[in-house]
């Protein structure tokens, strides 16, 4: 019996327990963050990129263990391989007793993609990863055509940064006192519109991606006085409208949205670090003016966007796991209520939105990166945007065979006089 | 590029349908210059399809005893022994299905199981003690062994059995409330199986108590 080395390991960030506990079949919590080229990706040199970029970021070399009262995070010697894309998108990836990394690389024609499990990273920690793998993919590829000068990644953050918990660095403990009573705009008892449909098989999804110029939507925003991400979801609202049966007309609807709390609290993590805001309107009577929409969403975005707000919600979130009647809860049981919990809230969500924003990468690599592009995890309809250059990148995920409200809010582009061109996986 | 004229959108991969309003899109043969951006993947249908078809000739087994039973009547009731006896099998495959991935895991629940399964099983045919006098015993016995032969063959790293291992001592002890009790007619079993556990535990706990302990503050962490 020789001794072995410690392993590391480390506690799960409070949205990193949510997602263990939540994920299921039909909602497996993985996301795909892709990046296509102008020209076929070589798998050979995928796979040296890949083992540079793991060496940079060994925290996802973690696996997810069971405790007896919270999961945890243990380091593992696993060597990531590139796939092949053979799996139907973002397909499972944690199982239960099975001991595999949390990630995937894949690739397929010009596309690299990677599929990360929830608990792993969030969608800005995920594309601090992808950045790196594609930045020494083509590093190795086109090294030589630089002559000699090396293009920089602008990221830089040392390996503890990377796995930082910032959660509970920004926790600002029991003492906080909350400044301003929060005001439900909707109480956990109205009857929020949630879009129905067929569910694909296998509990696929479906995967409609809408490339376009920034600026020329940008430049619609502009026209409304608002920004990129209330005028998409402006767009989404009204799509979502447009396709309500009559008898539901009144009800109101709610777009749940990603904050990227790096932006607000310093954080270099490529763990989990976000919160999420919920954004409703209520459409008047058969009034779908976008200027009216666009009204609304503004006063909502600003008035939740505030530095004591995010405060706010970040002591919520973390004040459930510290609370030591939580804390001491069997892992099953735990599991339970927060999936029943998760159930209720649910009830009150109509889609989603989340923009992952602009990713700069060294202007060198220009001519070589077509586009960056987000799938987001479903299990309602929806949509992550990002932008690379000139070219933003709307996908819509659903689970349903429908395709109205995308149908719509495309169109709805398109009639605005933007080239949208679409791609799906169905 | 294909054009849809209804959605007025372009199209980059090869579709015969608009994905967006499901038209039939204009052939104008520029589809073979379509992407192709996403592979096509099929249905798996096989999925447990070895499990479905055991679960079937196990409902056939049970139906056909019970008739067989009715049209020619014994004095034993054996259907019942044909359905408990799949019963066990079931829950012991069961759990080694969803334990897989860990062995020396499965092996703890297994030993369990058919633990609880014999002592079921003398119960049922009238108590004659086989269960605690040699099964559960043995059970434990062979679990520590088939544990520790597992471990060194597999060579699993200490902290992925060294919990499973500290259980399986812990049981193995349990045959002692048996002679306490005085449950058991024949002793030796119970006192090999409680030895045996002594003996493995305290080396697992002197030449391994850091892992222990360290695998301790993990699981247990709140």
């Amino acid at each position: 019996m020789n001794q072995q080395r410690r392993v590391e390991w480390s506690r799960l960030d409070n949205a990193s327990k949510y997602f263990a506990a939540t994920y299921s079949e039909r909602d497996e919590k993985v996301f795909r963050i892709s990046c296509e080229l102008f020209e076929g990706v070589e798998p050979e040199i995928l796979q040296q990129a890949l083992d540079e970029t793991i060496e940079r970021f060994p925290y996802y070399r973690s696996v997810l263990r069971r405790g007896i009262f919270w999961y945890y995070l243990e380091n593992s010697d696993i060597h990531p391989l590139v796939e092949k894309e053979s799996k139907p998108v973002c397909a499972p990836i944690y199982r239960e007793h099975e001991r595999k990394l949390l990630f995937r690389v894949l690739y397929y024609n010009k596309r690299i993609s990677i599929e990360v499990f929830h608990a792993l990273s969030d969608g800005s920690g995920a594309l601090r990863f992808m950045m790196t793998l594609v930045y020494h993919y083509l590093l190795i590829k086109h090294g030589e055509e630089f002559s000699g000068k090396i293009p920089e990644l602008n990221y830089n953050a040392s390996i503890s940064e990377k796995r930082d918990d910032s959660f509970n660095r920004y926790y600002q403990g029991r003492h906080f006192k909350k400044k301003v009573k929060r005001k439900n705009q909707i109480s956990l008892f109205t009857k929020v519109y949630r879009i129905r449909g067929t569910r694909l098989e296998e509990n696929r999804m479906k995967i409609i991606e809408g490339a376009m110029s920034a600026k020329a939507v940008l430049d619609e925003a502009h026209k409304y006085n608002t920004t990129m991400t209330v005028f998409l979801s402006a767009l989404l609202f009204r799509s979502i409208y447009m396709d309500m049966p009559v008898r539901k007309k009144d009800y109101p609807l709610v777009l749940v949205v990603p904050i990227n709390l790096r932006q607000f609290f310093k954080s270099e993590t490529s763990s989990n670090f976000f919160s999420t805001m919920n954004i409703s309107y209520r459409f008047g009577k058969d009034s779908t003016d976008l200027n009216e929409i666009i009204g609304s969403l503004n006063e909502s975005f600003r008035r939740e966007l505030t530095e004591e707000r995010l405060n706010e919600q970040l002591y919520w979130q973390m004040s459930i796991e510290k609370n030591p009647f939580a804390r001491i809860m069997p892992l099953p049981i735990k599991n339970i209520s927060i999936r029943i919990a998760d159930a209720v809230v649910e009830m009150g969500i109509t889609a989603s939105i989340s923009n992952l924003g602009k990713i700069n990468m060294p202007s060198e690599f220009e001519s070589y990166i077509r586009q960056f592009s987000v799938i987001p995890n479903v299990k309602r309809p929806q949509l992550a945007v990002c932008t690379y250059g000139d070219r933003l990148v709307v996908t819509f995920a659903s689970p349903f065979e429908e395709t109205e409200v995308q149908k719509n809010f495309f169109k709805s582009l398109s009639e605005m006089g933007i080239r949208v061109e679409i791609s799906s996986n169905m | 590029m294909i054009y849809c004229n209804y959605c007025k959108i372009y199209i980059r991969d090869k579709k015969a349908k608009c994905p967006l309003c499901g038209n039939v899109l204009p052939e104008n043969g520029r589809i073979e210059k379509a992407e192709d951006i996403f592979p096509v993947i099929p249905l798996t249908y096989e999925r447990h399809i070895l499990i479905r078809i055991l679960i079937f000739i196990s409902i056939v087994a049970i139906v056909a005893s019970y008739v067989v039973y009715k049209i020619v009547p014994t004095n034993v009731n054996w259907p019942g022994f044909v359905l408990f006896g799949l019963l066990s099998v079931w829950l012991s495959l069961i759990y080694a299905l969803r334990k897989r991935y860990n062995i020396t895991k499965s092996i703890m629940w297994q030993v369990i199981i058919v633990s609880g399964l014999v002592i079921f099983w003398d119960w049922k045919i009238g108590w004659m003690g086989w269960s605690l006098d040699y099964a559960v015993p043995f059970l434990c016995i062979a679990a520590m062994l088939v544990m520790y032969i597992t471990a060194k063959v597999m060579k699993l790293s200490a902290r992925d059995y060294i919990s499973y291992f500290l259980l399986g001592g812990l049981f193995g002890i349990i045959p002692i409330l048996f002679i306490l009790f005085d449950l058991v007619k024949v002793n030796y079993p119970s006192y090999i199986s409680v030895a045996a556990s002594i003996i493995f535990l305290s080396a697992i706990i002197i030449f391994h108590g850091d892992s222990i302990k360290e695998e301790l503050r993990k699981r247990m962490h709140i």
